[in-house]
């Protein structure tokens, strides 16, 4: 497994090693693309001096909001409309209706109603990662085996306890993938919408740097957040195996 | 019967936001009637204002998109039946699929300039994540009866890939032009957005800038049929394209 994880690597590698030498021959011009080492000494001169450090608070602050509103929300919605058929009819074509529509060409408007300050960005984001943990909550709870809600029952489990102790765990899976699926969703409409209007946060620094051609500094944020993007997808996926030891899926 | 039950829903939120709005318990310049915004949006289209950035946005996006299908197919289907291109690639491409694209906005500027070309480059650069990765995914999973027996009558490396691997992995590759053609739409209206040059995002923010709720709400309705028409086309298209297909290949 780990030999596996080292080899997957090396593809990376050697383009940042083609990277390298293409700038420090000159083939590449550093007007065009300023080289690697640049860009790493750049985010290094960021980490150290600490520049950094607010701007991604800001930005996972942000993205975390929205982000666990969206799972709270949506697992509660999906179990839910999974479960009692009036909400399932009530709710399901507002879904509909709302899926086809790109989050992130919703920006200017959650801005008016909500002003260009932290709000509509976490609204924006809360509901972009709202979809994919309604509907695979929904699928989940749906799907649940029938032989396991007719046991609980038989033992005499009341219908609203069998919710949170019977679907909620047999849905667990489906909702852990919708879930990871809202962690790259929340990161894409983050940066689109510190791009459109910010004056803190990684996007914000990314497209202020970019304005005064600072190539180096923008790529080393772009680099950062690409980096604690699959971070944070890594560490969900680390976390989940450990949660879920016990579910018949890890087997 | 069953499609009555679903617009209840939907006709009994719009009347409540229509109310609401009428009634004036919310500023109607801040979340106006819906009349009013389908009014807005008839508007648009008669006077004629929105038929320049609606086509600058759809020529971008489906410019991107088939130049990442030009090149990612091939890509993908090579990774599939080669080791060394699926060695290369395949962590390059699932390591950058969920990463923001979006993100290189200001670097696209920089190399192709404020207009078309650096949208339709992320509109490509954003679109052939999907497109690689399903054609590897479908001309991986190929029975090898296929392959053998058109090995065994000669068929030749790069004749095997076009006749054989590329018609066998066509379900896998339109599901990835299902994902593409979305994400060419969402990206080629965040880029308007965000360094204008036209567009109907460019229109959008433009509306937002001055206030214009109606007109900023119109045009989020544009772009959410655009997105859902060229899906559907997409899923129309593949139906008509795949109805020979063999399901289990």
């Amino acid at each position: 497994m780990k030999a596996l994880a080292t080899a997957k690597i090396i593809p990376l590698l050697l383009l940042l090693a083609a990277w390298q030498a293409a700038s420090a021959t000159g083939l590449l011009p550093k007007s065009v693309l300023p080289s690697f080492w640049d860009v790493a000494a750049s985010l290094a001169g960021m980490l150290r001096s600490g520049e950094i450090v607010p701007h991604t608070l800001a930005s996972f602050g942000r993205a975390g909001a929205g982000f666990f509103a969206a799972v709270i929300g949506g697992v509660t919605l999906g179990l839910l409309m999974a479960r009692i058929p009036v909400i399932e009819r009530a709710v399901e074509p507002i879904l509909l209706l709302i899926y086809p529509v790109p989050k992130p060409a919703m920006i200017p408007l959650f801005m008016i109603w909500l002003g260009i300050g932290d709000f509509s960005k976490i609204a924006v984001i809360a509901l972009a990662c709202l979809l994919p943990v309604v509907v695979a909550t929904f699928n989940g709870a749906r799907s649940v085996d029938n032989l396991l809600l007719w046991s609980a029952r038989a033992r005499g489990t009341p219908e609203r306890r069998l919710l949170w102790r019977v679907v909620l765990p047999a849905a667990l899976p489906q909702i852990a993938a919708g879930v990871r699926t809202a962690i790259a969703i929340a990161i894409i409409v983050l940066v689109s919408s510190e791009f459109i209007s910010a004056e803190k946060g990684l996007g914000y620094l990314i497209f202020a740097y970019g304005g005064v051609g600072a190539n180096d500094a923008m790529l080393a944020v772009v680099i950062y957040l690409a980096a604690l993007g699959y971070l944070l997808d890594r560490c969900y996926l680390a976390g989940l195996r450990r949660l879920m030891s016990w579910h018949a899926f890890a087997h | 019967m069953h499609l009555l039950t679903r617009i209840i829903p939907i006709a009994l939120l719009l009347a409540a936001w229509e109310l609401v709005a009428r009634v004036g318990w919310v500023n109607p310049n801040v979340f106006p009637p819906v009349t009013e915004i389908v009014l807005r949006w008839l508007v648009l289209f008669i006077d004629g204002r929105i038929y320049g950035p609606l086509w600058d946005t759809l020529w971008r996006a489906l410019v991107g998109l088939a130049a990442a299908i030009a090149v990612g197919v091939p890509l993908g289907l090579l990774m599939g039946r080669a080791r060394w291109a699926e060695w290369f690639f395949a962590p390059l491409f699932s390591f950058g699929f969920p990463l923001p694209k979006i993100a290189l906005i200001p670097l696209y500027v920089h190399w192709f300039g404020l207009f078309s070309l650096s949208k339709v480059m992320l509109i490509f650069t954003d679109c052939l994540f999907p497109m690689v990765l399903f054609s590897y995914h479908g001309a991986r999973g190929l029975s090898p009866v296929y392959l053998w027996s058109a090995q065994s009558r000669g068929t030749g490396r790069v004749r095997m890939l076009w006749r054989v691997v590329l018609p066998l992995s066509l379900a896998s590759i339109y599901d990835g032009v299902q994902v593409a053609v979305v994400v060419a739409i969402l990206v080629a209206v965040v880029c308007e957005m965000v360094s204008g040059g036209g567009g109907l995002g460019e229109l959008m923010i433009r509306s937002y800038r001055y206030g214009d709720v109606r007109t900023a709400f119109a045009m989020l309705v544009t772009i959410s049929l655009i997105g859902y028409a060229l899906y559907k086309v997409a899923q129309w298209l593949r139906g008509r394209l795949l109805h020979w297909h063999v399901a289990e290949a």
